[in-house]
């Protein structure tokens, strides 16, 4: 499956800025079974200095500057992606327990890698209430993959898509008690929740392909940013699941990047001088190519 | 003869005597200084220890305590008894804390690196994975690396049996070394000939091999070191300002900074000024709120970009916090074995780092003999002391412990040495910490031979200057002869005269801007408001109707009328007590002297002493107390306009006129000229011919009564008040005056915008061209709708929005660098 996307950011402030210095995560990771056959940034007014760079985490993250003053601002990402389909679900795996019991001795590079996922992070805290939550998926002796299922489809029936609930700054405690949210604070949640049995779980951001109604035109601009998780499981790998969905991505779900949470791969931050207020614009268009 | 001194003996056997190992036998090292002391008696020590303190009061010197409901600016506590430290024992610290020093940068080289440590299982993965100060987007970065840890600081506290033993490492962004230098001047000062005789290591050459090696780490020829501070309100700000002035390094903040191009610069108002080095004083996850916490204001965006371009060196490198947490402790031997070759050779105190299944099931079992403390501190979160836990809190902490053991650290209580402290003439014994520095020269390691003690409070074990401690001068005698080199130039040698001054920083430069614009303000709403409520009870018709036409004259952009009736005087009443007293109201007088005294603080260092002290009294002017009448209100703001009349004398006459005093300037004619437009345009509005008693207002406002009755005794008009507060160039409050002026400081500003001063000397034409003796203005009476009036009200209002872009202008040039918008000139 290969898609065209172009993600078009626009911010207009209400008083002028007269310099801006700005990071983006837009530019998609190429991994096993994903590749990023093209990637170009543009932005409006011209920037200053750009450079780009891989971050800590291996995603690749675009920085400029915008040194004259301007009131609107606009980051245009376009990108060609190629995916295959994902991997089957392991039928089996190790027990849950077994995975948080042995990440810790495990020196290699993947278990080194994976472990990291399994801390505190700036905005996910682990805790009882979380654990408490996830404990009736993760039963004793449970394998990894059927537990992690389990959860994600109930946070996917449990909690209430609403985008008008929460905003990025909203606590995955808060959602745990509020029981709605978007995308993103369903990734949060479960994260927390895997994170407190101590396992390892990490962010990733992305784009979902949308379908129109039946017998409707695709809407240009109408496909979304979109977000879900990873966990990882010794003997498979990294296994996404979306709660937002109830789904394993795989020929729908883009990688763009991935972190310890959202503040690690927000797609856009800045810092500007002047501005004040702003509004926000985000379009994102996802373009099947055959 | 020390038992002459001794208010208690010294004879606590549970813990080591620093002083007298049987209370009243000084040790060797101790003697010939406790005989200089006696023979100098404690009255001679009294007075001279009395001057000592003044000095430090009227010096300035403080360290801030977070909690403290008096706020700010507690005056540095200091003990004139040194801390007397043999060669021998030196020599001993010296070693293990180089040792560590070396050892602790070479695990940040590795953590910041290869992370070998990581998978060869020498250091296990959560200290970095668990541990906040981990900054990823440092990893893999390329420094110098002498400034990986350029200083380090090491706590050491002394156990019964006389053993150094480590109890903290401080590799963020340590401090001390700044008081220790003072306290050393202080004590120095007071027991000049013990000093002298006692053979004492010297403090400079450590700055100055501070100073070099800082210099040394910049790429360009004449690098640019600064030393960035998070502001006055840190607790050991004045050590940061101290230290600067004393390695002679500007001490900036991070909005003085900005990255363009990924380079550093420093804003000044002479322009940008290329930055090579930073040594930090901000905790470095607050250095750049664009890749590290994105809330923070002290540090400056893009700052890790320009590090990751190899631009500019940041000492104590970006991240270097990550070794500060005790959860390494344990594993310091062996990682001395293993990178150094050799055993460590200061022993860190007894420290388990809950996450090894051992160690936690030790603490468990020995949870009342231990200190537990989170591993990587948060805020807020107190040590935890396993002495003092009861049943219930046991089996608590013991839950929290196997919740999320990673966390945690326990720590032997170690029962610290005491020493003499001097106290009304008399030594007590106290508890004391040893923080030591060492630094990376760029070529190995130098110890501070000395350091900065800290001693307990009061009698017991807690040492903290959060809570109250004092501190002392350490003295390392030596055996050997000494450096004495001064960083301070010679009394005896000559100065080079210098008129200059210093790149004004633009920050400094904005508040100083501020300064002048908030007591002008502070003036206008004054005499608005004491103009107003001498007559709101005793006016009526059209003498109250005008009133309310003074009141349109506030900068107020939602005024407290009634909206759904029309106002009446008493509604006037309580909006101008309102504007007067409401600190919560922007644009009233308590908010805006409020404002003064922030920004006036923010300025401490460049405003005189009897200026600083104008402001405080200021901030205080307005308060009306609930008690005062209505009428005595007036007489309040008498005496707010009094000071504010001695302020701007002192503004006159004690201020040189350098680029400061322009930007002061700048901002007080600035305000007047808004305000002056302001009330042009509100008399150029009023149609009706009962305007007479607005023009009185008017003139009183202005202080222009006398002016104008000297001219034209007692008739009011128009187009005669016009000529006094718009166009007459001789009169100080008049909007011509301010134009006029605000060209003239305007043009003699570095680097100032040909387009700007060309918009100003516009609106003078503009001015000018509206002159009153040739105006057909409408007298009392006349037809409303005069188009001469009409004009000039237009006129008003476009050079309103003139002085407004221009403000803004003015703002972007010189204190954000920014290119700025054109000025539409039309009319």
């Amino acid at each position: 499956m290969t898609y065209r996307i172009v993600h078009r950011t626009t911010y207009k402030y209400k008083h002028p800025v007269s310099f801006g210095n700005h990071a983006v995560y837009l530019n998609p990771r190429t991994d096993e079974r994903q590749r990023c056959e093209a990637y170009q940034l543009t932005v409006d007014p011209l920037p200053a200095t750009h450079s780009e760079r891989t971050d800590y985490f291996g995603n690749r993250v675009s920085f400029f500057t915008v040194q004259e003053p301007h009131d609107q601002l606009a980051i245009e990402a376009r990108s060609v992606v190629s995916l295959d389909p994902a991997e089957p679900w392991p039928e089996h795996g190790p027990a849950w327990e077994e995975v948080a019991r042995s990440l810790p001795g495990d020196t290699t590079p993947a278990g080194l890698d994976a472990f990291q996922f399994v801390f505190e992070s700036p905005r996910i805290r682990p805790g009882p209430d979380f654990a408490e939550y996830a404990g009736e998926s993760f039963t004793a002796g449970r394998p990894l993959p059927e537990a992690l299922l389990d959860l994600t489809a109930r946070i996917h029936r449990e909690f209430r898509y609403d985008s008008k609930a929460t905003n990025v700054r909203t606590p995955p405690e808060e959602v745990l008690r509020e029981k709605k949210g978007v995308c993103q604070d369903f990734a949060h949640l479960q994260i927390a929740c895997l994170r407190s049995l101590r396992l390892p779980a990490r962010y990733v951001s992305g784009y979902l392909r949308t379908y129109p109604p039946p017998g409707r035109p695709r809407l240009i601009g109408a496909d979304a940013s979109h977000a879900w998780l990873s966990v990882y499981c010794p003997g498979s790998g990294w296994l996404d699941v979306d709660p937002t969905n109830n789904v394993v991505p795989s020929q729908s779900h883009v990688t763009l990047a991935w972190g310890r949470d959202y503040g690690d791969v927000s797609p856009v931050r800045g810092v500007i001088l002047g501005g004040r207020d702003h509004k926000l614009d985000v379009a994102v268009d996802m373009e099947p190519l055959e | 003869m020390l038992a002459e001194l001794l208010q208690t003996p010294f004879a606590d056997s549970s813990v080591y005597n620093e002083l007298a190992p049987d209370g009243v036998t000084p040790r060797p090292h101790w003697a010939p200084f406790i005989d200089s002391l006696t023979s100098l008696g404690s009255d001679e020590l009294a007075r001279r220890w009395e001057r000592a303190e003044r000095r430090i009061r009227e010096n300035g010197i403080t360290y801030n305590i977070y909690t403290d409901p008096q706020g700010k600016n507690r005056p540095w506590a200091i003990d004139p008894v040194p801390f007397l430290v043999p060669p021998e024992e030196w020599r001993y610290i010296e070693a293990g804390i180089t040792q560590r020093a070396e050892l602790l940068s070479r695990i940040l080289d590795d953590i910041y690196g290869e992370r070998r440590l990581l998978s060869n299982g020498s250091l296990p993965a959560p200290l970095l994975f668990a541990n906040p100060a981990f900054l990823r987007p440092l990893a893999g970065v390329g420094i110098p690396p002498s400034s990986r840890l350029h200083i380090l600081a090491v706590d050491l506290a002394r156990s019964r049996d006389g053993q150094w033993w480590v109890l903290a490492d401080r590799t963020q962004a340590p401090s001390g070394s700044g008081y220790a230098l003072e306290n050393r001047t202080i004590v120095s000062d007071v027991l000049p000939d013990i000093f002298r005789l006692s053979n004492v290591r010297r403090l400079a050459p450590f700055f100055r091999a501070q100073r070099d090696a800082l210099v040394a780490l910049g790429q360009s020829d004449k690098p640019q070191v600064v030393l960035l501070t998070p502001g006055p309100l840190n607790e050991t700000y004045f050590e940061h300002s101290y230290l600067a002035r004393y390695l002679g390094f500007p001490l900036v903040e991070g909005a003085d900074l900005t990255v363009r191009d990924r380079k550093v610069f420093l804003k000044t108002v002479e322009g940008l000024r290329p930055v090579d080095v930073i040594l930090r004083r901000v905790d470095d996850s607050f250095c750049d709120p664009l890749e590290l916490r994105g809330e923070s204001f002290l540090g400056v965006a893009g700052l890790v970009d320009a590090v990751k371009a190899g631009n500019v060196t940041v000492a104590n490198s970006l991240g270097s916090g990550v070794i500060e947490t005790a959860a390494i402790m344990p594993f310091l031997a062996g990682l001395s074995q293993k990178l150094l070759g050799e055993p460590l050779k200061l022993p860190s105190v007894a420290t388990w780092w809950c996450g090894q299944e051992s160690a936690l099931r030790w603490v468990l079992d020995h949870l009342h003999q231990v200190v537990v403390k989170p591993a990587f501190p948060r805020r807020g979160v107190e040590p935890i002391f396993g002495a003092e836990l009861g049943r219930g809190e046991t089996q608590r902490i013991s839950d929290q412990l196997r919740a999320r053991p990673f966390e945690y650290v326990a720590q032997e209580q170690v029962a610290l040495s005491t020493a003499p402290v001097w106290d009304h003439g008399q030594l007590h014994s106290r508890s004391l910490v040893l923080r030591t520095f060492v630094l990376n020269t760029g070529t190995g390691w130098m110890a501070l031979p000395g350091g900065l003690v800290r001693v307990a409070g009061a009698e017991g074990p807690v040492v903290s200057m959060q809570k109250g401690g004092h501190s002392k001068d350490a003295w390392v005698l030596w055996d050997q002869p000494i450096e004495t080199f001064s960083m301070l130039r010679p009394r005896g040698q000559p100065v080079e005269i210098n008129r200059g001054s210093v790149d004004l920083p633009s920050r400094a430069a904005d508040n100083l801007f501020w300064l002048g614009r908030y007591a002008e303000r502070a003036e206008c709403i004054a005499r608005l408001l004491r103009c107003m409520m001498s007559r709101v009870r005793r006016v009526t018709g059209a003498q109250l109707a005008c009133l309310f036409h003074l009141h349109a004259c506030f900068d107020e952009s939602e005024p407290k009328l009634p909206k759904d009736r029309p106002a009446t005087a008493r509604d006037l009443e309580e909006e101008l007590i309102s504007l007067m007293t409401d600190a919560g109201r922007s644009g009233s007088l308590a908010s805006t002297l409020d404002e003064l005294q922030r920004v006036g603080g923010q300025l401490r260092e460049r405003l005189s002493t009897d200026m600083s002290r104008l402001v405080v009294q200021l901030a205080e002017s307005a308060n009306v107390e609930s008690y005062m009448l209505f009428s005595e209100y007036s007489a309040v703001l008498d005496g707010c306009l009094e000071l504010l009349s001695a302020f701007s004398g002192m503004e006159r006459e004690n201020i040189t006129r350098g680029p400061g005093w322009l930007f002061l300037s700048l901002g007080r004619r600035l305000e007047r000229a808004m305000y002056s437009v302001r009330q042009l345009r509100e008399l150029t509005s009023m149609s009706d011919d009962a305007t007479w008693p607005f023009l009185d207002y008017l003139l009183e406002v202005a202080d222009s009564s006398m002016t104008y009755r000297s001219r034209y005794f007692t008739t009011l008009q128009p187009v005669a008040v016009l000529d006094v507060l718009m166009a007459d160039g001789t009169n100080p409050r008049s909007l011509e005056f301010q134009l006029v002026h605000l060209a003239d400081l305007y043009q003699k500003l570095p680097r100032h915008v040909p387009e700007d001063l060309e918009a100003m000397r516009h609106a003078i034409t503009l001015l000018h061209s509206l002159d009153p003796a040739t105006l057909n203005y409408p007298l009392p009476g006349a037809t409303p709708d005069n188009d001469t009036r009409i004009h000039l009200n237009r006129s008003l209002g476009y050079l309103q929005d003139l002085l407004d872009s221009w403000a803004d202008n003015v703002a972007s040039t010189y204190f954000g660098h920014a290119r700025t918008f054109p000025i539409s000139i039309g009319g």
